[in-house]
């Protein structure tokens, strides 16, 4: 298996970080007491969908977060579009949205206040945050309740609402946390469709979730993080190959993976093997 | 040690997840001593008093009406956040749904929930009242120890009384308004209360005294009305009737309402509120100062109970609306125009440390700002704006008021009121003062040592501007005593 890995990242992960690759990981590690996140190295493409998986407590949203901007990482770079998160946080941001599992949202505020909130931040041209705004609450179906408080939202409105917030601003690259979770059969569809209308407009997308087909619908490239290491990497039909599992679906590539990490066989990561 | 899943059990479930997260639990480890130094000088204050009182023994009757306004007094502070508890009781999510949702009989939740309240409620005040109770018992006066069993025992009976009202409304009106309806009830208690207080500027003095007389107890004691006043000297037959009548309210509240509408009710998701409809024009702004500051002065503006908490502050306005209506007499002090500018430094202290204690409290996701590419100072200068601007607006009138009598006091004014708004607002942004409703087991975002620490702020600037615009500071206490 630790050849397959290797195999895997040493075609999917070039080593240069420029301003032509979305995101570009180096090196990145976090500790909290324990090894959250070791020596990860990830890069992803404009106009690419990445999701992340892994099981609870695999390092996924700390990795976000050190993406994102909110962790300081102990060691590793991280660039976005070639501005580095460490050394120039604000023009790495201004192109950026992190969208966490759980819905960032002020209670008090209705869906168009906090859209006009969130605009200000990014700065975003008045006239074109009010047409921005307007847009995308009619398409994820808020426009009838943009006066109405967020408190009395559900968590799938609220989920939309925060969906919109990130979308305002039109980031060239997406970071969400288990972006589906709460939202019923029509509005998870629509999200999704919202989210590859994205990609096709360029933007890069990395996102976490624990709903497999998710991933294996909308990803053109999965990573499976375990024990804060990556442990694969590459495009579904890829991951089946280097698994072993050709017929299999992405749940048993999944459990094939992190299964036997969590039973204490070899995984070692696939660059140590490559290396 | 109990049964799982009993009362008792609940209860100390229950109370280990109130003392977790109170504020001796939470606090930082730098700010314990402060904590003690303050709580030292608190007890000072408080063994000072007691001596005094001790060696200075007033009338039984006197002791009685005192005691009795203090009960009063207490009710009206004790049941705005009593009616806010319940309501969060009953619509809370989180733990709340998580014990409905289990075997134990809601009935028996919603009693552990009660007590909570009731605890929650009486902790600041046995906190406080405790301090004027132990100085008393240091001089041989024991009866102030009371102060410990009579204040829960009058917060549980507030927690009834809260509890009763908040399920009788609901059948009726939103949970909105049933807490607006609490919080006005509150405010005119407590305005109520403050009117009595400046009757001598109002009624004649002989007047006023029979006014008095008639509420002393009297040749018969007073009878029922001043059992928790007669339970708060120490009487042990008051006591024990205080604590069993609030004990039987407390019952009689649970079974006959609280019990069934938990029954009937089951989890607080199954009664969402509805979302609130705000106009709003969509304003969008280029400026991230611009749009922090404008949605923090709505976060501001909604605060629940935000008008009842102004007029509470703005009390300080009553006296400076008396030395302008040439209403105020005292003895050294002229017209009192002096007065007028330390009163509205104070006021300024306490509004600042307020607003921006509720900015800090309603700052529930910091991450957005963070991860906006604005500086991370971007969201903490807008509070503090925020805050400013809403002290600012709310002092306007006063301040133009006085300066059209009294011109030559601008410069005292401005710089009190920034020099009080400057410490106040940047201690209510480390240390907000505890403004976040009441709810047991919940961690409350402020700490009683920000309230300290910052009415002691507004009352230094205070007493600094009074020292610099008065002609002679101390004349009225020398003419008072003289």
């Amino acid at each position: 298996m630790d050849g397959v890995n290797s195999r895997v990242m040493s075609e999917t992960v070039p080593n240069v970080a420029s301003s032509d690759v979305a995101l570009s990981v180096r090196g990145l590690s976090k500790s909290f007491g324990r090894k959250v996140v070791e020596n990860l190295d990830l890069t992803i493409n404009p106009g690419e969908f990445y999701a992340l998986l892994g099981p609870n407590g695999a390092g996924k949203t700390t990795s976000l977060r050190m993406i994102a901007g909110l962790i300081r990482p102990d060691a590793g770079t991280i660039s976005v579009y070639g501005r580095d998160v460490l050394t120039d946080p604000l023009a790495a941001k201004s192109i950026m949205a992190w969208i966490p599992d759980e819905p960032l949202l002020y209670d008090k505020l209705s869906p168009l206040e906090y859209l006009e909130f969130i605009a200000g931040l990014w700065r975003v041209e008045p006239k074109l945050a009010r047409e921005r705004a307007n847009e995308l609450l009619e398409t994820l179906g808020l426009w009838p309740h943009r006066h109405e408080r967020c408190e009395g939202f559900s968590r799938g409105m609220k989920q939309k609402t925060v969906l919109a917030g990130a979308l305002i601003h039109e980031p060239k690259f997406l970071l969400l946390d288990e972006p589906l979770t709460g939202l019923d059969a029509a509005s998870s569809r629509l999200v999704k469709d919202l989210l590859l209308a994205e990609t096709q407009k360029g933007a890069a997308i990395i996102l976490t979730t624990h709903i497999l087909e998710v991933a294996e619908r909308l990803a053109t490239r999965i990573g499976i993080l375990s024990g804060g290491t990556l442990l694969a990497e590459g495009d579904l039909a890829s991951l089946k190959t280097q698994a072993g599992l050709e017929h299999g679906s992405l749940e048993d590539v999944f459990l094939h993976l992190t299964h036997s990490d969590a039973h204490g066989r070899p995984t070692s990561p696939m660059r140590n093997t490559a290396a | 040690m109990f049964a799982a899943p009993g009362f008792p059990w609940l209860l100390r479930h229950e109370l280990r997840v109130l003392w977790r997260s109170s504020i001796l639990m939470r606090t930082h480890r730098h700010v314990i001593l402060p904590v003690i130094i303050v709580g030292a000088l608190f007890q000072t204050i408080g063994i000072v008093l007691g001596r005094q009182i001790a060696a200075h023994p007033i009338g039984q009757d006197e002791m009685l009406l005192a005691a009795n306004i203090n009960i009063v007094f207490l009710f009206a502070l004790m049941f705005s956040r009593a009616i806010s508890a319940s309501i969060d009781v009953i619509y809370g999510r989180g733990d709340a749904d998580f014990l409905l949702a289990s075997p134990i009989p809601p009935g028996r939740v919603l009693a552990v929930r009660m007590l909570g309240v009731a605890c929650s409620i009486a902790a600041p005040w046995v906190l406080l009242g405790g301090v004027l109770g132990n100085g008393l018992a240091v001089y041989g006066q024991f009866w102030g120890l009371c102060v410990y069993p009579m204040f829960f025992t009058e917060a549980l009976l507030v927690a009834a009384l809260a509890f009763a009202l908040v399920v009788i409304l609901l059948r009726f009106v939103s949970p909105q308004s049933t807490r607006r309806t609490g919080h006005t009830l509150a405010l005119i208690t407590g305005v109520g209360i403050f009117i009595i207080g400046q009757l001598p500027r109002f009624v004649p003095k002989a007047e006023l005294g029979q006014f008095w007389f008639s509420l002393l107890p009297g040749p018969n004691g007073g009878g029922l009305a001043f059992i928790f006043a007669r339970g708060l000297l120490g009487q042990p037959g008051a006591l024990a009737a205080s604590v069993a009548f609030a004990l039987a309210g407390f019952c009689t509240v649970w079974f006959f309402l609280a019990k069934p509408f938990a029954d009937g009710v089951i989890t607080a998701a199954a009664s969402r509120p509805r979302g609130r409809a705000d106009a709003q024009n969509g304003k969008f702004r280029v400026s991230p100062f611009a749009a922090s500051l404008a949605k923090d002065l709505r976060l501001l503006f909604r605060f629940p109970g935000i008008v009842t908490q102004i007029i509470y502050r703005s009390l300080t306005l009553v006296p400076v609306a008396l030395i302008l209506a040439g209403h105020f007499h005292m003895g050294g002090m002229g017209n009192g125009m002096a007065a007028t500018v330390p009163l509205l430094v104070f006021l300024a202290g306490q509004l600042g440390l307020f607003f921006i204690s509720v900015l800090a409290g309603c700052e529930t996701i910091p991450e957005l700002a963070l991860t906006a590419p604005v500086p991370a100072s971007t969201p903490q200068r807008a509070a503090l704006a925020a805050s400013a601007y809403a002290t600012i607006f709310i002092l306007a009138a006063p301040a133009i008021a006085v300066l059209a009598r009294a011109p030559g006091l601008l410069p005292p004014l401005i710089i009190g009121t920034a020099g009080v708004l400057f410490c106040n607002l940047l201690l209510g942004q480390k240390m907000p003062i505890p403004l976040v409703r009441a709810q047991f087991g919940k961690t409350s975002t402020g700490t009683v040592l920000g309230l300290i620490l910052g009415v002691s702020v507004s009352s230094v600037w205070s007493f600094i501007i009074w020292v610099a615009v008065a002609p002679h500071p101390l004349a009225w206490l020398i003419s008072n005593h003289s």
